[in-house]
């Protein structure tokens, strides 16, 4: 069943998605892909009388991050007066969700506390096993060499391991929960699900607090070891080094400078917190171990309404990762990009997308055809991103380990580019076949980044060779897919020229810069380009507009993107950081201009967030609530991009106004 | 005669089809009134049902006539609405002369319902059982959750003991189209037989060489646990599937502290 999450978990061993109730839609071990042990996993009270679940539609709920953390704090207030407070966090060290409920009443109350689940360790539904060992405090499920277990302070006093699925329905946990009490079955296999209880005692003045333990591991007498471990620990000591782990881990991010921006009220607070969060949520979508990232947390298992999103694509893997460089975290450049060495193809391409651990991924691509080559292009442009970063002698040791990647990518590049634009192969958005001005894009910067370091690497002849083909490339886009309207054609399809405008000919400019701001005649073409995909692809919602990729969009109702939208207001705050606006009143009129607009677009991009602050790939363009991929690396990794170039546009401006003591202020949007 | 939910008129091709809606006030003689009004004006019945069960002082009376076309019924309308008895009259032509015997919306149990064929309901069993694991299992969970809720829907509504909860199914059954039941139960002992004949899930099923109405015997047990407040199992021993003259469903307590797998083996019977 597909379900959204409002807030996720994680850290280097564990990932953990949430509902708003805090309800557990998935839990990851031991990557962030595979596998997802979880169907059903929350809370439920009972008054003595029926049963009254978390997730149930009487509770209201608030969900939020506790500043600066990846710690979640769920508030669920029920119209009968009960109360329920929950602290949702992953233990520091060990792969264990910690869970802390805290209930309180309005009137003295009496009942009973259970917590259910209807676990699929290892993915499977059946051939599972399950067991109590209630001396241990621990009940544990199982298959193979997955095992989950759940525990508790105070030890739970009651439980039921039951038949999910079956005929012998009283054994059933969850039904068995309905007269309030549990039949302490110790042991089943099968299709399981599990509960374990406490009585419920509150007094007015006195809320009751449990605290639930969910760990995994790989071997039986590991998962005692860390449950063990995890139930001698005092929660407070717990909460406190998970707290200190994330601040300190944030502490390394870019300083922000940026301003009061009038008439955008609080929007600077926002705007850090979007940042923080972003980054945040980056850090624990990334397999620590392999360098690699899930586009989004999958939700789709059965590739219901798409080709799922838990794996890794080489497109917004390289994005994120450069992002996540100009933020302060150079080291998952290098970690993605050792991934990458070791999963090129033999003819020096990417695959489609890929399990985090570097198999190839279910796919739609698996031929020459039906490839995505720009992910070759993105690959090593941003490589050649991080390298540029780089110093003696690291510099030098990176450019070893990664030439022959980069030799090899670059003339994979070069067969497939023969005629000045790329063979017919699958668009960025996985919708069409054909030749697009977005691929040739990537494939003109990877191609010039190859160049680059093979100059370093006393390549020249290469260098002259990729150079002049990326020239080539430019040269022919421009000729072949420009139109008199003022923008670039998405390409061929079906053998003809698709003049459909689509948000990715963006990328003719950012990142990949066929079109440079410098150059008079470039610049015209890339705010014609901004002018055009403003008035033809926005979809109003939520007080302003967001941009969706392209006419005539049919995927999940033609939304407006999060990414599509960041991504073209990137492009107006590229576009400003190149000006001065000290230097005349025309270019403070295009700076305020850009940036105004630019702004106007990561708020409404703010406004789509689901209520815990996770960024979607797309906002739903008849309610305006986050509507899909939740959270979406891409769509963080451009908000990251936006905000640290609204970052640089404000120290520029403070440089400028040094250089020319001028004496005036730093508000550049007096409206 | 089967009654048939969605019938056309067929009686006279050349006559046009018109439906009346009447409410009218509840007296011993408004029904016999109205019908004959309906005898005078020479409109022939065709299909009616009437219903003054919900309010004691009103009734609804919905009839579908023919009348040779061109004849004028607004005003046949009219003079039924000033009738003493009568308090409203909606009426209207059906366009494809079709008779539908239900009132929109449809509730049985207090709640929405819908008609679906047999054949309807057991094409998603035959689905189920092909493509989901564990159906009967997930067949057994729903059958629960609906005989329980029956259960509560009696109790709420009637005065439902030992003695008659079983009765009250019967009626519930038959009533709902699912098949007729005889029943044996030692309440105390928690065991008992009930049988179902013309089981529709049995009859639409076609031959079989398992028993087929796994979601009855959910709903019994789920129907039985609830009024007894004692949990039962019910498992289906004989069905019209497989040959037998009836279906069987067997009542026995939920057995526990026994080993879950010697059930699955059949060791506690």
């Amino acid at each position: 069943m597909i379900r959204q999450p409002n807030s996720i978990l994680g850290n280097e061993k564990l990932l953990v998605t949430m509902g708003k109730k805090a309800e557990i839609f998935g839990f990851y071990y031991p990557r962030r892909d595979f596998a997802q042990h979880v169907e059903e996993s929350q809370a439920c009270i009972y008054d003595g009388k029926e049963l009254i679940w978390s997730n149930a539609r009487e509770w209201t709920s608030e969900q939020k991050y506790i500043e600066n953390t990846n710690i979640v704090s769920t508030e669920l207030k029920h119209s009968n007066g009960l109360k329920m407070d929950i602290l949702d966090f992953i233990h520091p060290e060990l792969p264990v969700l910690v869970r802390k409920y805290r209930i309180s009443s309005q009137r003295k109350f009496n009942g009973k506390f259970f917590y259910y689940s209807n676990l699929q360790v290892g993915e499977m539904k059946k051939k599972n096993s399950a067991f109590c060992d209630h001396d241990s405090g621990l009940l544990a499920q199982y298959w193979k060499s997955y095992y989950v277990g759940i525990s508790s302070a105070p030890i739970f006093k009651e439980w039921q391991i039951g038949k999910a699925m079956d005929t012998i329905w009283w054994t059933n946990a969850k039904l068995d929960m309905e007269d309030g009490g549990l039949q302490k079955n110790n042991e089943d296999i099968g299709n399981l699900n599990c509960a374990v209880g406490w009585d419920l005692n509150i007094d007015v003045s006195k809320p009751a607090e449990f605290t639930v333990f969910i760990g995994a591991a790989s071997r039986r007498p590991t998962l005692y070891r860390k449950m063990r471990q995890v139930q001698k620990e005092n929660f407070d000591d717990i909460y406190d080094e998970t707290q200190e782990k994330w601040v300190k881990w944030l502490s390394r991010k870019e300083l922000l400078e940026l301003p009061d921006y009038i008439g955008f009220e609080k929007f600077k607070q926002d705007l850090q917190m979007a940042f923080d969060r972003s980054l945040l949520t980056l850090s624990i979508l990334n397999d620590p171990g392999r360098g690699s990232f899930v586009a989004s947390p999958e939700f789709d298992h059965e590739f219901e309404m798409s080709g799922g999103y838990g794996y890794c694509w080489n497109r917004d893997s390289a994005e994120i990762v450069t992002s996540l460089l100009k933020a302060g975290y150079p080291e998952y450049c290098s970690r993605f990009f050792k991934w990458c060495k070791a999963t090129q193809m033999h003819d020096g391409s990417w695959f489609q997308r890929y399990w985090l651990d570097g198999n190839k991924a279910p796919s739609w691509g698996n031929f020459s055809f039906s490839t995505q080559i720009d992910e070759t292009g993105s690959t090593i442009f941003s490589m050649d991103r991080y390298y540029r970063t780089l110093q003696h002698p690291v510099k030098e040791e990176y450019l070893d380990s990664i030439w022959a990647t980069v030799l090899s990518a670059a003339e994979y590049l070069m067969r497939r580019t023969a005629d000045g634009v790329h063979d017919p192969c699958i668009c960025l958005w996985e919708t069409h076949l054909g030749i697009f001005t977005y691929t040739n894009a990537a494939i003109y910067a990877g191609l010039l980044s190859a160049a680059n370091m093979a100059k370093d690497y006393n390549e020249k002849g290469l260098a002259d060779r990729w150079t002049e083909r990326a020239e080539f490339i430019k040269k022919t886009t421009i000729e072949r897919f420009w139109l008199d309207e003022g923008y670039f054609a998405r390409g061929m399809t079906n053998g003809n020229l698709d003049t459909a405008i689509d948000a990715s000919i963006i990328g003719t400019f950012v990142p990949f810069g066929l079109l440079c701001p410098d150059v008079p005649e470039e610049k015209e073409m890339i705010k014609s380009i901004i002018k055009n995909i403003e008035q033809q692809l926005r979809v109003p919602v939520n007080d302003h507009f967001g941009i969706k990729r392209y006419v005539n969009d049919n995927y999940i109702e033609g939304n407006p993107w999060i990414v599509t939208t960041l991504w073209l207001s990137k492009a107006m705050l590229e576009m400003a950081s190149g000006i001065d606006p000290n230097v005349g009143d025309a270019e403070n009129k295009e700076h305020r201009e850009l940036t105004h607009n630019a702004l106007k677009y990561i708020q409404w991009s703010l406004k789509g967030t689901t209520g815990a602050g996770m960024l979607p790939e797309q906002v739903n363009k008849y309610t305006g609530r986050p509507a899909w991929a939740i959270p979406l690396c891409w769509s963080c990794a451009l908000m990251l991009d936006n905000v640290l170039l609204l970052d640089k546009i404000q120290k520029n401006l403070k440089i400028s106004k040094e250089a020319r003591s001028t004496g005036s202020t730093n508000e550049i949007f007096p409206i | 005669m089967v009654r048939d939910l969605y019938m056309f008129s067929r009686v006279n091709e050349e006559a046009d089809v018109i439906w009346f809606k009447v409410a009218y006030e509840n007296t011993l003689h408004s029904e016999a009134d109205i019908t004959s009004f309906f005898a005078e004006k020479g409109l022939d019945i065709r299909f009616a049902y009437l219903d003054s069960s919900e309010d004691p002082t009103r009734g609804k009376y919905v009839m579908f006539t023919e009348a040779e076309k061109g004849r004028d019924i607004s005003s046949v309308a009219e003079e039924l609405e000033k009738m003493d008895v009568v308090l409203t009259v909606k009426w209207g032509y059906s366009k494809n002369r079709a008779i539908q015997s239900v009132d929109f919306p449809l509730n049985i149990l207090g709640n929405r319902a819908v008609l679906i064929r047999a054949k309807t309901f057991v094409d998603i069993i035959n689905i189920m059982n092909e493509h989901v694991t564990q159906s009967e299992g997930l067949l057994t969970i729903i059958g629960l959750k609906n005989g329980a809720g029956a259960a509560r829907y009696m109790k709420d509504m009637t005065d439902l003991n030992d003695e008659n909860f079983l009765d009250l199914l019967g009626e519930l059954l038959m009533a709902a189209g699912w098949g007729k039941i005889e029943y044996d139960m030692d309440v105390s002992e928690l065991k008992g037989t009930v049988k179902v004949k013309e089981s529709f899930i049995a009859d639409e099923f076609g031959e079989s060489d398992v028993p087929v109405c796994v979601y009855i015997s959910a709903f019994l047990a789920g129907y039985i646990s609830e009024s007894l407040k004692r949990t039962v199992q019910v498992r289906e021993s004989r069905c019209r599937s497989m040959g037998d003259e009836v279906c069987e469903h067997i009542i026995s307590p939920a057995p526990r502290g026994v080993k879950i797998e010697h059930i699955l083996r059949g060791e506690s019977h």
